[in-house]
């Protein structure tokens, strides 16, 4: 029980702690990750020993949070250990010359505690709260070198397209919850009938929306804005994980019907993304697209009804997929590009990392020993023997000739060309963390048989499978040397450039009308701006012609009266002349004149 | 009317127009006030007149008269006084430089 919370804690403390010493990240970091590694060790071997762990935690009434270690979320929590542990190994190298590590690691940290919360969740609240916060590290993550051109959009674009999918996720949880009684994941997976149906297009939403299948897979390529060691973090073991994840965690309790859809989602995927990857420009998105293809045919296999093929996949493909990612950091590193133009004999530069990324290179398109070979069997064989063969089975065989096509391509472009070497700083944790995960690649496939027991399940043996598989593998693998990817996809290449927009996908169908609703409300706003404006400049007109009235028109009138009044007064005192004798004269005169006056009315 | 009476009213008028005319034409405020007093004494030959010859047994003439002396010497207390104030403030009682009050 322990163990669950020491997975989960260790790199949550050592963030908080990173982000309060702002010093030392590095080490801070590998030690999380390595007590965290201890732990999913440590769950495993119990898982091994039959004894299974939970941890109830007080969450809403009625609803504990649950953590807990089956066999299943044990073997996934050490995957997650696993590679996040020799990622970071390798980032301590790769960000050597990086000014921002504090901010890196921690928050490489807390994508890692997020995961463990997300495979160890035993109940949907504690799942939702985790699928949450990769969500929003991936996007501090993607976003890290934000001052660049270009990687805002991607982050903010990656963030949108998840949390867009992640409604499905949102009501396909409310929908069990209402229909269990119970947010435990173990008791909403009896749902049987029409709700089981709904809530698995539901949760394949969600899915397509974080493992990036078609028609939601764009935002994967454009994530490769971020620095490497997120890239295989994100493709490997983590966020694009979680839509693989969910899938099969909750595969025993889905129809038919919607594993079929499942299926040919997965289908789909795999087949467009593998074509987009062959006319890829650069080595990084040709990986990315190679992310979505792969977890197309993880779809596939739940589709086919067997999860656990797709859970051998899953891990196999994480441990392949991260040690492809750090090689072409490496190579980027090498010669300061991404762009397989510029990369041209960078693999001839260093042969010994070349070696290990062609390893890892064969292993993905299916070749024995290597740990791809025995998953991708897994999934051909499942893909065969499901009621839908023929759709399937032809889905996952397509899946794996493109994937033996575009590695190909790959490995022909860092082969032939020029050799530059030049020196790269830090390329010790680099080559260490690269050459862990390609010993995984490897190896992998010797520890399925034990996976296969763990889980009580087991695969089924299939020549037919195995034959076809390989042929696939080494047909496209030949193709993709021989033959140059352009001319392999002949009409459909500038499609294929362009992520097969159909009639502009997204950008056309939703971003524009998005935008054009954000401009019609801006303009609406600026209206009322500038109704509210304008009414305020009525009032502030009226305001001064009042004033104006009351200067004028008042003040001006009793002004004017004033202004009478001392004019009156002015007038009439220059009839007092003060002087005695014209008074007198005045009064003489007047007094004359009274007389005469009443003399004539008198006497006349 | 008699020729008594007319003669009195004659001698009475020449005593007011001498007067008004001493008024009139000093500037200094005792000769105006000299003026004053002949316009006045004027008045009173008038009225003396008038009481003789056409109401002698009336002594309501001869009281008005009395009344008009009196008044007469009381004016003159204050014409003099303000002439003496003045005198001592400015050093003269010349009228035409007394406009002090003009407005």
């Amino acid at each position: 029980m322990n163990l669950i919370a020491t997975a989960i804690l260790a790199p949550l403390s050592m963030m908080v702690l990173i982000l309060l010493l702002r010093r030392l990240p590095a080490v801070l970091a590998l030690l999380g990750a390595a007590v965290s590694l201890i732990a999913g060790i440590g769950l495993l071997s119990n898982a091994f020993n039959g004894v299974a762990g939970e941890l109830i935690l007080p969450g809403l009434p009625d609803m504990p949070l649950r953590l807990v270690a089956t066999p299943l979320t044990a073997v996934l929590s050490t995957l997650v250990a696993i590679i996040s542990s020799l990622v970071l190994v390798y980032a301590v190298g790769y960000m050597k010359q990086d000014s921002e590590k504090v901010r890196f690691f921690a928050t490489m940290l807390l994508f890692v505690s997020a995961m463990q919360t997300l495979v160890l969740a035993g109940d949907w609240i504690l799942l939702l709260a985790a699928w949450e916060l990769i969500g929003l590290s991936s996007y501090l993550l993607i976003g890290f070198w934000y001052r660049r051109p270009g990687v805002r959009s991607a982050a903010t674009r990656a963030f949108l397209y998840t949390r867009s999918a992640d409604l499905g996720l949102y009501v396909a949880v409310f929908i069990l919850i209402a229909n269990a009684g119970s947010s435990d994941i173990a008791t909403t997976l009896n749902t049987s009938g029409g709700v089981a149906v709904a809530t698995g297009l539901l949760l394949l939403v969600a899915a397509m929306g974080k493992s990036a299948q078609t028609p939601l897979h764009d935002w994967l390529q454009r994530a490769m804005a971020g620095p490497t060691p997120v890239s295989a973090l994100l493709h490997s073991a983590t966020l694009v994980a979680a839509g693989a994840i969910l899938l099969i965690r909750t595969a025993p309790m889905l129809p038919s019907e919607t594993l079929l859809v499942i299926g040919i989602v997965g289908g789909i995927t795999t087949v467009v993304t593998g074509l987009i990857a062959l006319g890829e420009r650069d080595l990084k998105r040709l990986l990315a697209a190679s992310t979505s293809s792969q977890y197309g045919l993880m779809l596939v296999a739940v589709g086919a009804g067997v999860p656990l093929a797709a859970l051998l996949h899953l891990i196999a493909h994480a441990a392949i997929k991260s040690s492809l990612f750090l090689g072409a950091g490496v190579f980027q590193h090498s010669r300061g590009s991404t762009a397989l133009a510029d990369l041209e004999g960078a693999g001839r530069d260093r042969p010994r990392l070349f070696f290990g990324f062609a390893l890892a290179a064969l292993a993905l398109a299916g070749i024995p020993p290597l740990s791809g070979f025995f998953s991708k069997d897994a999934i051909i064989a499942a893909s065969l023997a499901s009621p839908n063969a023929l759709v399937l089975a032809s889905f996952a065989l397509a899946g794996t000739v493109l994937t033996g096509a575009y590695m190909a391509r790959a490995l022909h472009t860092l082969w032939r060309g020029e050799t530059r070497k030049r020196n790269i700083a830090g390329l010790g944790w680099m080559s260490a963390g690269l050459a862990g995960l390609v010993t995984l690649a490897v190896i992998l496939g010797a520890a399925f048989p034990s996976i296969e027991t763990l889980l009580h399940q087991s695969l089924s043996e299939n020549t037919l499978a195995q034959i076809l598989g390989l042929s696939a593998a080494l047909g496209g693998l030949t193709l993709g040397w021989f033959i140059p990817g352009q001319r392999l996809l002949g009409p459909l290449l500038p499609w294929a450039q362009q992520g097969f927009a159909i009639a502009g996908g997204f950008d056309t169908w939703v971003v524009h009308p998005a935008l054009a609703i954000a401009r019609s409300c801006e303009q609406l706003e600026r209206g009322l701006y500038n109704a509210a404006l304008a009414v305020g400049r009525f009032s502030l007109d009226m305001g001064r012609a009042v004033r104006w009235s009351d200067d004028r028109g008042i003040d001006g009138l009793i002004f004017s009266l004033v202004r009478g009044t001392v004019e009156l007064g002015n007038r009439a005192r220059t009839l007092q002349s003060g002087l005695i004798h014209r008074e007198m004269a005045i009064t003489v005169v007047g007094t004359a004149l009274i007389f005469v006056a009443t003399f004539v009315v008198l006497f006349i | 009317m008699s020729i008594e009476l007319l003669l009195a009213l004659i001698t009475g008028a020449a005593l007011f127009g001498v007067g008004v005319y001493g008024a009139l034409s000093q500037t200094n405020l005792v000769m105006i006030m000299m003026g004053v007093e002949l316009m006045l004494a004027g008045a009173m030959v008038n009225l003396v007149a008038f009481w003789r010859y056409l109401h002698p047994d009336n002594p309501a003439g001869q009281m008005f008269v009395l009344i008009v002396m009196t008044v007469m010497a009381v004016e003159m207390a204050v014409g003099f006084g303000v002439a003496i104030a003045r005198f001592r403030a400015k050093g003269s009682v010349e009228m035409e430089e007394a406009a002090e009050l003009k407005g």
